[in-house]
């Protein structure tokens, strides 16, 4: 296999991944592969964290990493001010500096301001392990970027859980878009995904805290719903819990006879 | 390829996204082709449906146990489509004669079976021998397939692969072991409001039960039993599935999903910090 085809498959099976799961993934493909494709793995992991905004361990701050906190190859921490590069296998951050923010319309005070809000709101609505970020969004100083990741991994008991909502936030325009995007794996005996996910967008937004609070608790009630919804409708139509006849099936020679029961019913 | 090798491939598979299984097993096989056929025969993957030309276009379900290079066997005809040449078909596999018998009882049951509980769908039974002579009432292997598919929007496989063989420590009885998958797909229609949501993947479960068969009997009374037996195992062992993937489906992933994110725990605080409260005002009422 060419090595630009074997990079391309390593990378699909790496997105393709459930988050929580990716030591698991590297170790087996390893073993499938060989020690020599260490690296074109470990790569294809650095975009996977990078894209799904995957929390750190920065000297115990859990710090989500981004393209909007990415510095050359490492990143940056506003709140606590640090730099740091990242152990992506291991979700460690190493070689930690200082590193000053500055931004031409937040300043540290605001984004303070901020953080506290959103850490009062995430601790009233989130009980996984959660992370957020407030970061800048490069070349456009009046836009920020919100991130919040829950996640709740359960491996011992086969399943894993994951919520990640990121939005842009115009401080000139009031404007806020973004994704929710949620995804459960429950994988005892089975390899069962459950994934939802809603585009938002909002006008003169003033209080961002409120407004994502607004979104993301419709967004859950939504689910609720579907889960419902999907159950009684479209689950309920793919196979009977009792047949037809109210009763389990006599079986052997004369199994027949439900059919002529039915051509007679239906006058054949 | 190593046992090491194929395992690794299992568990990748069984993590990766249900929704491009068929993709996902072409990759790991170009990363390592000694994969394949070990992969291509234990991992069950939605079944495709064709059409027997012979047989008023009736539809039968294809999978890795009804196929001969790129061939399925027609449950209704015994013939395979596309058809394949006379050389060919001199290796291809059928059931002997008369386990072919016991095939269209098979088929003609679960044909009943499917009409009663899915009411639609399409069913096919397989069935092989495990012994190098013709069937006399003794061992041998099948698949029992169904396939719902409502809408582009849920889908229903049911895979029940098994093995009947005498039983070594009680004569007159067999062991019927059942390998079952069933694979669900569903997923809400796309609405106005960009939003989407599906739960999609399989679970698979075995079973092993002993059933004494009277072998005195003549070969298709013995035939009828035996797919009596299957009949009622399989009836058990979906209905138990089905409510399995109701609370797997419905009830876990939400219960999960609510470890993430839950707005309830909010009012409860809320209730709680009202609580607190009314204890104080309590509290000094009673100074």
């Amino acid at each position: 296999m060419s090595s630009s085809k074997f990079e391309e498959v390593v990378n699909k099976i790496i997105s393709d991944s459930p988050p929580g799961e990716l030591r698991e993934i590297y170790d087996d493909l390893i073993k499938i592969t060989s020690e020599s494709s260490k690296n074109t793995i470990l790569d294809a992991i650095e975009n996977y964290n990078v894209q799904n905004c995957i929390p750190i361990d920065v000297d115990g701050n859990s710090i989500i990493i981004s393209k909007y906190n990415k510095e050359g190859s490492k990143f940056f921490d506003p709140v606590h001010s640090v730099i740091f590069s990242v152990d992506h296998l291991g979700h460690r951050g190493l070689d930690i500096e200082p590193y000053e923010f500055t931004h031409p319309k937040l300043d540290k005070e605001q984004l303070k301001r901020l953080h506290d809000q959103f850490r009062e709101y995430l601790a009233q609505n989130f009980p996984g392990d959660v992370s957020f970020a407030v970061y800048p969004v490069p070349e456009e100083p009046s836009k920020i970027s919100i991130i919040i990741v829950s996640t709740k991994y359960n491996p011992n008991n086969f399943w894993n859980g994951h919520w990640k909502s990121s939005y842009i936030y115009d401080l000139d325009t009031k404007e806020l878009t973004g994704h929710i995007s949620t995804q459960v794996h429950y994988y005892e005996d089975g390899n069962v995904s459950f994934q939802s996910g809603k585009a938002i967008g909002q006008n003169n937004v003033v209080d961002v805290v409120s407004t994502i609070r607004d979104v993301e608790t419709s967004f859950e009630n939504e689910l609720d719903f579907s889960f419902s919804d999907l159950n009684e409708k479209q689950f309920k139509a793919l196979r009977r819990r009792l047949p037809v006849t109210r009763s389990k099936i006599n079986w052997g020679k004369a199994i027949g006879s439900y059919r002529l029961g039915k051509n007679a019913a239906e006058g054949k | 390829m190593s046992d090491t090798q194929f395992d690794a491939a299992l568990d990748i598979l069984r993590r990766l996204n249900p929704t491009t299984l068929q993709e996902n097993l072409k990759n790991l096989i170009e990363l390592q082709p000694n994969l394949a056929q070990d992969l291509l025969s234990s991992v069950d993957v939605p079944l495709s449906v064709q059409k027997d030309p012979t047989h008023s276009h009736r539809e039968y379900l294809c999978c890795d146990y009804d196929r001969d290079i790129d061939s399925f066997r027609s449950p209704w005809s015994n013939t395979y489509f596309p058809e394949l040449s006379p050389e060919d078909l001199l290796d291809s596999p059928f059931p002997s004669a008369p386990l072919r018998e016991m095939e269209i009882l098979a088929n003609d049951s679960f044909d009943v079976y499917r009409d009663l509980y899915y009411e639609g769908g399409i069913s096919s039974v397989y069935l092989w021998d495990l012994n190098e002579d013709d069937f006399d009432g003794h061992d041998f292997a099948g698949v029992v397939l169904f396939k719902k598919n409502q809408s582009d929007h849920s889908n229903w496989d049911s895979i029940h692969v098994f093995e009947v063989t005498a039983s070594p420590s009680t004569p007159g009885s067999f062991d019927y072991r059942v390998t079952t998958t069933i694979i669900l797909h569903l997923d809400k229609p796309k609405n106005d409001q960009d939003s989407h949501m599906m739960l999609s993947g399989n679970l698979t479960r075995q079973t092993e039960k002993g059933i004494a068969v009277d072998m005195s009997r003549p070969l298709d009374v013995i035939s009828t039993s035996h797919v009596a037996n299957l009949g009622s195992l399989i009836e058990d062992i979906e209905s138990q599935m089905r409510n399995l993937l109701e609370t797997v489906y419905f009830e876990k992933t939400r219960d999960i999903f609510h470890q993430t994110k839950n707005a309830a725990i909010a009012s409860s605080a809320e209730e709680a910090n009202k609580g607190a409260h009314a204890e104080i005002i309590k509290g000094l009422q009673s100074l």
